[in-house]
C-alpha cells in the first residue's frame, strides 16, 4: 500500500465523514438558519473527495474534473447560502433591512446579539 | 466491495435522510434540504466514477454540482414571493 492510497483514503473517509455530519446537523438543528449553516460542511466534504480523487489519479481527465466540481460546490454553495438566506428573510419580514436599524440603535458598536 | 463503494453506499443512505427532511419540514427547509442532497449526489458520482473506473460518471458530477446551484437559485428567489 503506497502513502498515496493512504492519503487518497484518508481524505475520501474525511470528506465522507464530513458530508454525514452534514446531514445529521441538518436532520437535528429546529431553526431553517441553523440548517443552511450545513451546506457549506457538504461541499467541504465534496472538495475533501475531490481531492481524494486527485491525489489517487493525479492531474488526469478524472482528477482534474473532480476538484473542479468541489471548488464549484464550495464557491458557489457559498453564494447559494447567502441567497437562501436573504430570501427566507424577505419571505419572513418582507425586505431583507427590516429590524436593521433597531438593532444598530441597541447596540451602536455593531457588535454582537442583543 | 472496495472503500469508494462503501463510501457511495453511506452518501445514497444519507440522501434519503435528505429526501425526508425535504418531505415532511416546511418549504424553506426542503430548499435547505435541496441544497444539502445536491451536493451530496455530486459526492456520490463522484465516488462511484473512482470506484468503479468510469469516467463519464464525474462528468455527470460536474454537469449536477452546476446544476443544482442553480435550481436552488431558482427555488430561493421564488421563495421570496408566495410559493
Amino acid at each position: 500500500m503506497s502513502a498515496r492510497h493512504v492519503v487518497a483514503t484518508v481524505l475520501l473517509f474525511a470528506g465522507g465523514s464530513l458530508q454525514v455530519l452534514a446531514v445529521i446537523g441538518l436532520v437535528a438543528m429546529r431553526d431553517t438558519y441553523d440548517r443552511v449553516h450545513y451546506v457549506g460542511l457538504a461541499s467541504i466534504g465534496a472538495l475533501l473527495i475531490g481531492i481524494a480523487i486527485l491525489v489517487r489519479e493525479s492531474f488526469s481527465l478524472i482528477g482534474d474534473k473532480a476538484v473542479l466540481t468541489g471548488v464549484v460546490l464550495v464557491v458557489f454553495g457559498a453564494a447559494t447560502v447567502h441567497v437562501t438566506a436573504r430570501s427566507l428573510r424577505i419571505r419572513e419580514r418582507g425586505d431583507w433591512k427590516e429590524g436593521i436599524e433597531q438593532q444598530r440603535q441597541r447596540s451602536p458598536r455593531g457588535g454582537g446579539r442583543s | 466491495m472496495n472503500e469508494w463503494e462503501v463510501i457511495a453506499a453511506v452518501l445514497t443512505a444519507c440522501l434519503v435522510a435528505c429526501a425526508a427532511v425535504a418531505a415532511f419540514a416546511s418549504i424553506a427547509d426542503a430548499l435547505v434540504a435541496l441544497e444539502v442532497g445536491g451536493s451530496l449526489a455530486s459526492a456520490t458520482l463522484m465516488v462511484l466514477a473512482e470506484g468503479l473506473q468510469r469516467q463519464p460518471f464525474i462528468d455527470l458530477a460536474l454537469t449536477l454540482s452546476v446544476l443544482s446551484l442553480l435550481g436552488a437559485l431558482a427555488f430561493a428567489r421564488m421563495l421570496e414571493g408566495e410559493l
